[in-house]
């Protein structure tokens, strides 16, 4: 038997663990993080932070290369989450019911798998302007060479290629996961009514499966945003600035060609606040509290 | 007729979306066994005659020097991806499965905790690695697993707990209901009853964070300076020296740094498949 | 109770884990951090040193490239103490120079340790000056002495009568002829291979077209003399010198090049390196540490009979090339000397060149008879490459104007700027606002 006390002790404790790792880690970097984009303060001077109010924030908008970044990033997500979403719903459809679809479903989850930076490697590979594969099998359709590296468009391109290519067998697993869970009942219901296949998808399983894209639209717009890895080891941003990210503008600035800790800082909390913003409403928008038992 | 035609689309479809993600890695993988020579040719040596294991082993009697012909000293590395990729995949799902029981079943701190959680996943890594390495310097962690661990619970648990908590959601409570009038206690129910009618979940979840962790670069990078600490992703570095990419001994390096976690990952599929409907779909 | 055996276990493995983390004492340990380029030598070197001096482990960390130089600061900054000694690259002196110990005051704490025959003397003096000294402080020892150097097809010059060039005018001529789409009888697809991509890469590659304008009479009498330490993209006032005539007509010669080369915007090193290997181009500016690669290439070899290397056009290649330091913050000065004065002895210079093209920084390799059997063009083209080096500033705020030019360049390149003086103007300004704060 246990006593009241108890009862109310126990989900405390429960989650005693997890607010106290992210309070003590989560927290702290970002008031730091706060704390130090209104000073000014670089690593490779040497010398204290001095406090410089705002000026870290009025610098980004003088900054063309920060604000490209923005155009990118935001480049991205446009183009590159929808096709994934696409592309894992169209695949997660169209692959029931074939032979052999447990081998094709596992060797579809290779790519989320393998670290970023080995696919960057693959990819980078593969993009080479003489010799590489890509320009290759383009030459089978009589389209000339590529420069996938070195060309402002072509670069963007690559990268989200790319992204697409890691990316999309994570949301086909999430959808197909959902797929596998919808009771047979309703779609043999549906049959026995007289339902064509491509009705019973669109009408049946298609909006079971809505939260589920909602989730997983969320979780590859966050990630999107903070995409990283694969552009360090594909085009290191290059050329010019055409691939820079936010984040990895953050890291040149941070960390590649000297620690302005104070700048980098500001540009990460833009990220992070658009990021929020972002979700919050996309949450909103796709009523997940239901989904997680709030309602 | 259409019945055929169907399913030579479908065929050939399959086909083309197969090749289209699985030729990257094939193309890494025979690299990793090709000859310098061969690396780069017109036209790709797409399907490889002469296959070598010198990308793994060294030259022998080569120019180079073997720190960039050959995967030496890998296994320190491996070591360290392997701790910290379990440690961080355990821990994180028993932390995350604690807190998404709590509040799954008592509603602790209602909608705005939750959204705290998951806010906590849109932290960039490179916002937070600057402050992480100044608070793992003070606490002398730098370049220890621990400095590892500690940052990537940090990245894996808010996804891990919000999976959980709708598959916990599934459960219905009456589960819960039937072990507390047998005289459980409340955890006791979480841990005998509750945690095992789990398990595909679980499983998803630290799948999920040991993919995670293994691949995890940037945090890696900042945290750790040498082999004691350093992980597989960052072993990748030393092939890209100022005159020469290694493609070959890069790509053998890279497999290695694939394989396991490809192994790992096949083996729980199926676990992955049951675990990650995040309670969306009911009948 | 089951949990609490569970909590108990778990309580012993954190234990267990931490104490495996901790450092264990015994032998004095040193490591050096070490770019990839110096990495193999510089093992080889510390297996000779430890079965010298077996109380003293020597562990050599290779780290690439671009991350190196940030995880030095970071160590400096933190006064981690993580690295005993690093190789530093040429350009980021001013920076590391805060962080790195004072070799004099080594020196005269424990003059049992200095080496009679280092001779100090021997170095080439231009060496001595960017890889060992930052003002008044001596911070390093030269290790890996570099400048760019023109490679080409003997062969095929001789093919179509063409004499080794020694202008960029002359190199132009040369790569038309050279490249397949503008002469259908080239021995080669393309005349030349250039890398201008958006990284440090570019930043030097500029040097090479803009130092022999920068030093040329006319430059000298406009811009002044050019300072070891703010190099030829200043004037002797310490002021921008590229926002000039000279400094967009460099970059004018760069983009009539990039006809005959391949994907120059998309390459570096690794694919300026292959193409050159695979006998697709006939002209390459590049490094020495190319040629233990193209040495094994089938498309090259012979080797002495195709391959032919000269000093860059215009006479004043880049400067590169890496320093060996100290850490300030190391509790071992005195194994850290030892370890560098070894690695950077007479002996070794000669060793690092002939087994892996690491370049020399003495004169006694550069003269040394067994060395000019295989290397005639060490005394004749290295010694006056190295005299006659164009350099990228080596003070601190180095890596900052480094990448905001690279992407300045890069995009002047691309066509995206098509007004150059305005674009190098504005370049200008944004150096100055970096050097005054």
């Amino acid at each position: 038997m246990y006593t009241r006390l108890t009862a109310k002790a126990v989900p405390f404790f429960m989650v005693l663990p997890l607010i106290l790792l992210f309070l003590s880690l989560a927290m702290f970097p970002f008031g730091y993080m706060i704390y130090i984009s209104f000073h000014d303060y670089n690593l490779a001077e040497g010398g204290s932070p001095t406090f410089i109010g705002v000026q870290n924030y009025l610098a980004m908008f003088r900054d063309n290369v920060a604000l490209s970044s923005i155009r990118f990033t935001l480049l991205l997500v446009c183009t590159a989450v929808p096709i994934e979403l696409g592309l894992g719903i169209a695949i997660a459809l169209f692959i029931r019911g074939i032979t052999g679809e447990k081998v094709i479903r596992s060797s579809l989850l290779l790519p989320m798998m393998i670290p970023s930076v080995v696919a960057g490697i693959a990819w980078k590979m593969l993009y080479n302007y003489e010799y590489g594969p890509m320009n290759y099998f383009l030459s089978f359709f009589g389209i000339p060479r590529i420069s996938w590296l070195g060309n402002y468009t072509f670069a963007q391109i690559g990268i989200i290629l790319a992204d697409v290519w890691q990316w999309t067998p994570f949301i086909f697993l999430i959808l197909y996961a959902g797929l596998q869970s919808i009771p047979r009942e309703l779609a043999e219901a549906a049959k026995v009514d007289g339902a064509s296949e491509f009705e019973i998808t669109r009408f049946i399983e298609l909006p079971l499966l809505g939260p589920l894209i909602g989730v997983s639209l969320i979780i590859r717009i966050i990630d999107v945003l903070k995409v990283f890895d694969i552009i360090y080891m594909v085009t290191w941003g290059g050329p010019g600035s055409a691939t820079h990210s936010l984040s990895y503008y953050i890291y040149k600035v941070g960390v590649s060609f000297g620690w302005d800790i104070g700048y980098a800082a500001a540009i990460s909390l833009v990220l992070l606040g658009s990021i929020v913003a972002l979700t919050t409403f996309l949450i909103r928008m796709l009523r997940l509290k239901k989904s997680l038992g709030f309602e | 007729m259409r019945q055929t035609i169907k399913k030579v689309v479908k065929y050939t479809g399959v086909a083309v979306i197969a090749f289209f993600f699985l030729f990257p890695v094939y193309w890494l993988v025979i690299t990793a066994f090709k000859y310098p020579e061969e690396w780069f040719q017109w036209p790709p040596i797409i399907i490889p005659i002469n296959l070598t294991l010198d990308n793994f082993f060294g030259l022998k009697g080569g120019v180079y020097g073997h720190l960039t012909t050959s995967v030496a000293n890998i296994t320190p590395y491996l070591i360290n991806s392997t701790v910290v990729g379990v440690v961080t995949a355990l821990v994180s799902t028993a932390i995350a499965a604690s807190a998404a029981y709590a509040i799954s079943r008592y509603k602790i701190g209602g909608m705005r905790f939750v959204s705290w959680i998951i806010s906590i996943r849109m932290l960039p890594p490179i916002a937070a690695a600057l402050p992480l390495y100044i608070i793992f310097m003070r606490l002398h962690l730098l370049n220890t697993w621990w400095a590892l661990i500690l940052s990537y619970l940090l990245l894996t648990t808010p996804l891990s707990c919000w999976i959980l908590l709708t598959f916990f959601n599934e459960i219905p409570r009456e589960m819960d209901e039937v072990a507390q009038v047998d005289g459980c206690s409340p955890f006791k129910a979480f841990v005998y009853v509750i945690l095992p009618l789990s398990a595909p979940g679980l499983a998803a979840v630290a799948t999920l964070s040991f993919i995670a962790c293994w691949g995890e670069f940037l945090l890696a990078l900042i945290l750790t300076s040498n082999q004691q600490a350093q992980t597989l992703p960052i072993f990748l570095g030393r092939y890209i020296t100022g005159w020469r990419i290694a493609w070959g001994p890069l790509s053998a390096a890279g497999i290695i740094n694939m394989v396991p976690v490809i192994i790992f990952s096949l083996i729980m599929q199926r676990y992955l498949i049951r675990g990650l409907t995040f309670g969306a779909v009911k009948g | 109770m089951g949990a609490k055996k569970i909590l108990a276990a778990m309580g012993v493995t954190v234990i267990l884990l931490l104490g495996v983390s901790m450092a264990v004492a015994g032998t004095v340990k040193i490591n050096c951090l070490s770019s990839p380029d110096n990495a193999d030598a510089l093992t080889d070197f510390a297996q000779e040193f430890m079965k010298k001096y077996p109380d003293i482990q020597v562990e050599v960390i290779p780290l690439s490239w671009e991350v190196l130089y940030p995880r030095i600061l970071a160590d400096f900054a933190s006064h981690a103490g993580a690295y005993d000694t690093m190789t530093w690259d040429l350009m980021t002196g001013g920076a590391c120079s805060q962080g790195l110990a004072d070799l004099e005051k080594i020196r005269k704490q424990y003059p049992e340790v200095v080496d009679p025959d280092y001779d100090i003397e021997d170095f080439i003096p231009t060496a001595w000056h960017v890889y060992g000294m930052w003002g008044e402080k001596n911070i390093g020892l030269p290790f890996y002495g570099a400048t760019m150097f023109f490679f080409y097809r003997k062969d095929y010059f001789q093919q179509l009568g063409l004499q080794v060039p020694t202008t960029w005018d002359e190199v132009l001529k040369a790569a038309r002829l050279l490249t397949k789409e503008y002469n259908p009888d080239s021995p080669s697809k393309y005349g030349i291979s250039l890398m201008f991509p958006r990284t440090h890469t570019l930043f030097y590659m500029y040097l090479n077209w803009f130092g022999p304008l920068r030093r040329s009479p006319s430059g000298i009498a406009k811009f002044g003399k050019v300072d070891l330490d703010w190099g030829d993209y200043f004037t002797q006032d310490k002021k921008p010198a590229f926002n000039s005539l000279e400094g967009a007509r460099a970059l004018e010669l760069m983009e009539e090049l990039m006809r005959y080369s391949p994907d120059p915007l998309g390459s570096d090193y690794g694919e300026t390196l292959e193409y050159f290997g695979k006998g697709l181009v006939a002209m390459v500016p590049q490094w020495t540490a190319c040629i233990a690669s193209w040495k094994g290439s089938p498309a090259l070899s012979p080797y002495s009979e195709k391959v032919g290397v000269t000093i860059m056009p215009g006479g004043h290649p880049v400067s590169g090339g890496w320093g060996l330091g100290i850490n300030n913050d190391t509790p071992h000065k005195k194994e850290a000397y030892m370890w560098i004065q070894f690695a950077t002895n007479k002996r070794h210079d000669k060793l690092h060149w002939l087994k892996y093209n690491v370049g020399p920084t003495r004169y006694s390799t550069c003269q040394d008879p067994e060395v000019l059997k295989e290397y005639p063009w060490l005394k004749d083209v290295y010694i006056p490459s190295l005299e006659q080096a164009s350099h990228r500033p080596r003070i601190p705020e180095e890596p900052k104007l480094e990448d905001v030019a690279v992407g300045t360049l890069s995009e002047i390149l691309m066509g995206r700027k098509p007004d150059k003086l305005k674009t190098l103007d504005e370049l200008a300004s944004e150096w100055m606002r970096i050097l005054k704060k």
